[in-house]
């Protein structure tokens, strides 16, 4: 994981957050983790691929969640339904393809895939191979955690349709 | 979700489980569905991103991915290690690649992502919108079930870093 590929994510989460909730972001204490996450109760993961390759994931408390869209969409929710769902998800998606805007800027080209919604606490999500740069995003209405699991691609993989995971003990 | 995709899915995971783990598997009925997904023990998400978007899971029993791994490895594994877990995401891996080339045969260019994998049973995985088109594949006791949730794109691969759409509410 290159530490490089962080700030994009932070400055996009920055800027979203605060365009979209009026939230004042802080960055808490980064962690590099290499075991499997173990989900708070909302994970949203977003793949990337191109120069830039891997998996982001979002976590957050479901209290933390409700807060959030009850702002973007000015409207009380107090269960996490579909729509609900989908506006978590797309808060997600907003900060991941502003963050690949900004990885542009610095010479890496990606795209995002749609998000998908894990919902449920204490199951393992594991990157595999991949280590995770894990950024707490600290707002007053709760923490979104960012677990980046990226690297570089090798050269000319942008064509390849396989991605070369290493099988290891 | 269009059915034209779901064939190559279903021919490369053929393909790939005779190939790699030695099983002949054959399909069951397919099923439409637009709840979200409860978890099995075992699931390798992995996204599509190009003329084809969305996100494919291949979801098991803990005693199936044992028995892939088992006769992926050619070693009797007992329990679902790291290795284990290598490889199962591997053949997830393989089987996306490999149905990813037909697609593209087909007219339809698209990138895969890195696998990830979800351990844990009674969590759901929700596509957001996108419907999952499910095909069980199943031989002597192994059932692997494949959950397409895809769409076709009118985004090429180089646009699609563009900032996505904010919600419509």
């Amino acid at each position: 994981m290159n530490v490089k590929f962080l700030n994009p994510f932070v400055d996009a989460a920055r800027d979203v957050l605060k365009a979209e909730l009026n939230a004042e972001v802080r960055r808490g204490e980064l962690t590099l983790e290499k075991s499997a996450l173990t989900t708070n109760e909302l994970t949203v993961l977003i793949s990337l691929v191109g120069q830039v390759q891997g998996v982001v994931l979002y976590g957050m408390e479901a209290d933390t969640g409700l807060k959030m869209v009850s702002q973007m969409m000015d409207q009380e929710f107090t269960e996490i339904t579909d729509l609900a769902e989908s506006g978590v998800g797309e808060m997600a998606n907003v900060i991941s393809g502003r963050a690949t805007v900004l990885l542009s800027e610095s010479g890496f080209e990606s795209n995002i895939s749609p998000p998908t919604l894990i919902k449920g606490k204490d199951v393992s999500i594991s990157t595999l191979d991949f280590d995770r740069i894990v950024v707490p995003l600290k707002m007053e209405l709760g923490v979104i955690t960012a677990h980046l699991a990226l690297r570089e691609s090798p050269p000319g993989v942008r064509e390849s349709n396989f991605v070369d995971v290493a099988i290891h003990a | 979700m269009n059915v034209k995709f779901l064939n190559p899915f279903v021919e490369a995971a053929h393909e790939v489980l005779k190939a790699e783990a030695g099983l002949e598997m054959v399909r069951a009925p397919l099923n439409l569905i637009n709840e979200t997904y409860v978890t099995d023990d075992v699931t390798v998400i992995l996204n599509l991103i190009g003329q084809i978007e969305g996100t494919v899971f291949y979801s098991m029993s803990n005693q199936t991915a044992v028995t892939l791994a088992s006769s992926m490895l050619g070693e009797h594994i007992a329990e679902f290690d790291n290795l284990a877990q290598s490889g199962v995401a591997e053949l997830g891996n393989v089987i996306t690649g490999q149905a990813s080339m037909r697609l593209s045969s087909e007219g339809f260019d698209c990138n895969i992502s890195t696998p990830t994998l979800v351990i844990g049973r009674n969590a759901t995985i929700s596509t957001l919108g996108l419907p999952r088109l499910v095909v069980p594949l199943e031989s002597d006791g192994a059932e692997v079930i494949i959950h397409l949730a895809l769409r076709q794109s009118n985004t090429s691969i180089r646009s699609a870093s563009e900032i996505p759409q904010a919600p419509q509410v």
